[in-house]
């Protein structure tokens, strides 16, 4: 489902993020990246969504190139098929619960009917049948985060990748916001996540990518935050 | 159907938000387009009364009566025969009395107790070279008149010489100024105009930088996200435009209607001649908008 081979990715200003990554993610995994501060979670992350090129390498992603992708059709047809979910929520304060979702579909062109029909669905899903019509300001933080997975799983896609999902959650919330993450990659979605919380690594026992200075330096399938 | 109504609902929403920097966008291309119709409209009257005061042409030549169609023939073959000749061209009694006619058709009056016999035939020359005139004179034999300042001539069955080539570059030389003098003041506003719109734009883009990041996020096109602003340049242009057209009604129904009849030998322009720049005022908004598009929307290109 993705792959990164020989990956290096040197931002404009030199500093050097990624340095030789290979990683091989099968369809259906759940993976952890962790690792210290800068040392290139995000940048991962960014790789795969094709917002930055690597420098070196390759990096496929549902058997595409994303390289290669053009910023026309692949690139947006390649991001139809992720979702995205971060520390911050990024929803939309001026929209309601139910807006946030259906703007996701709307805006890659799909039929009213089938909006009508998949956000009430999807926000039953992650538990928030009930608030399609508040806004997020009204919405406490895992709420939000709720919000936001909803959004990013309303177009059922392939891969959910998570940059520090639940940073800015308390441990019980944060808790919480992991059943419905694990509860997705149930379905069959490939869940890559990146994260500092140690507690949460340690009680889910999934595969474990330690980043450090932008190497990969631990693969380990079941393991633990350190 | 629903995309178009996402755009709408997209264009409609930025508008609004930008109120006062689209608004600011609006009048100036307002101001702009008004102006550039106004240049057009300015190059058209004095076109007319360029038309009215030499038929178009640079040199007359009068013929006495009664004409005889031999006269005619022959000589319409020797002017044509001058080097300094392009063309020659006859027109009766009756032509000239048409003429006539529609030249003064806003004041009927003037024509209506002139019969048609009273206008002279005459031949309507255009010459190749204009500092050649001299071979028109001289072939038939014409001389100034002292008193009357008429060009009179002693060759049989012409009647006189009527020489348009002076007012003929003096109209040209006021055309071209004022013309070319509100065209410039025109293409300042448009460019103005252009600016404004392209910043409304990017303010916009700026507004709904989280919307657009979203909206990148999950996959949607590039036209998808840029299409509502582009449609909100064409809107402001187009509202500029159409803001540009009325004044121009106004301006010839207020202004240029109010002189028709005083100055009785001026033609003035009339409804017609305002529609046919109509499209030349679109044409521009439209110019505006993709100019203005383009540059506003650059820094979003990318994915
Ligand atoms: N857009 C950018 N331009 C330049 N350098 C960048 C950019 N983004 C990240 N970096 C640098 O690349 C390195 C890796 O950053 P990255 O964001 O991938 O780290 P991270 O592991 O996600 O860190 P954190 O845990 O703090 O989120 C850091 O040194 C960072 O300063
Ligand atoms: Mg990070």
């Amino acid at each position: 489902m993705i792959s990164l081979q020989n990956v290096t990715k040197t931002y404009k200003n030199g500093v050097i993020a990624l340095e030789s990554v290979s990683i091989e993610i099968e369809k259906g995994e759940f993976v952890f990246v962790v690792g210290p501060s800068g040392s290139g979670k995000s940048t991962t992350l960014r790789l795969l969504l094709r917002e930055e090129e690597p420098s070196t390498g390759e990096v496929f992603v549902a058997g595409k190139n994303v390289v290669r992708l053009s910023s026309l059709g692949g690139i947006p047809k390649l991001r139809r098929n992720i979702g995205c979910v971060f520390q911050d929520f990024k929803l939309l304060q001026d929209k309601t619960v139910f807006e946030n979702v259906s703007f996701a579909l709307e805006v890659i062109g799909k039929p009213k009917h089938v909006i009508d029909a998949r956000v009430p669905e999807i926000l039953d899903y992650v538990g928030l049948g009930e608030k399609l019509n508040n806004y997020p300001d009204e919405l406490s933080g895992g709420e939000q985060q709720r919000v936001s997975i909803a959004r990013a799983c309303v177009n059922r896609p392939l891969v959910l990748l998570a940059d520090e999902p639940t940073g800015n959650l308390d441990p019980n919330t944060s808790v919480d916001i992991m059943r419905l993450l694990d509860k997705v990659n149930k379905i069959g979605t490939t869940v890559v996540m990146a994260t500092h919380d140690q507690a949460i690594v340690d009680a889910m026992r999934k595969r474990v990518i330690e980043l450090d200075r932008g190497k990969v330096v631990r693969d380990q399938s079941r393991g633990v935050y350190s | 159907m629903r995309r178009i109504e996402f755009y709408f609902r997209e264009t409609a929403a930025g508008i609004r938000r930008n109120g006062i920097m689209a608004f600011a966008a609006m009048s100036t291309a307002f101001i702009a387009l008004f102006l550039f119709g106004l240049a057009l409209i300015i190059a058209r009257e004095i076109n007319l009364v360029i038309e009215a005061v030499t038929g178009n042409v640079q040199v007359a030549v009068y013929l006495s009566d009664p004409v005889r169609p031999d006269t005619v023939t022959r000589l319409q073959t020797e002017l044509q025969a001058l080097p300094a000749v392009a063309s020659v061209e006859y027109e009766n009694k009756d032509e000239a009395c048409a003429r006539a006619k529609k030249l003064f058709e806003s004041n009927p009056a003037i024509t209506e107790n002139v019969p048609c016999e009273v206008y002279p035939a005459s031949f309507r020359v255009t010459l190749a070279d204009t500092s050649q005139y001299g071979q028109i004179t001289a072939r038939l034999a014409c001389e100034p008149d002292p008193t009357t300042h008429d060009i009179t001539c002693s060759e049989p069955g012409v009647l006189k010489v009527l020489d348009f080539r002076d007012i003929l570059d003096r109209l040209s030389a006021i055309t071209r100024v004022l013309r070319n003098g509100v065209l410039f003041i025109a293409v300042v506003t448009l460019i103005s105009a252009t600016v404004l719109v392209a910043n409304t734009l990017r303010m916009g883009m700026f507004a709904r930088r989280k919307e657009i990041g979203i909206m990148r996020l999950v996959g949607a096109t590039n036209w998808r996200i840029r299409v509502p602003f582009l449609i909100e340049g064409l809107v402001e242009a187009l509202v500029g435009a159409a803001l540009a057209i009325i004044t121009l009604f106004l301006v010839k129904v207020f202004v240029v209607d109010q002189l028709r009849g005083r100055i009785v030998w001026l033609p003035l322009i009339r409804n017609g001649d305002v529609l046919a720049i109509t499209p030349w005022i679109l044409i521009a908004a439209a110019g505006v908008a993709i100019v203005a598009g383009t540059i506003g929307i650059r820094r979003f290109l990318d994915v």
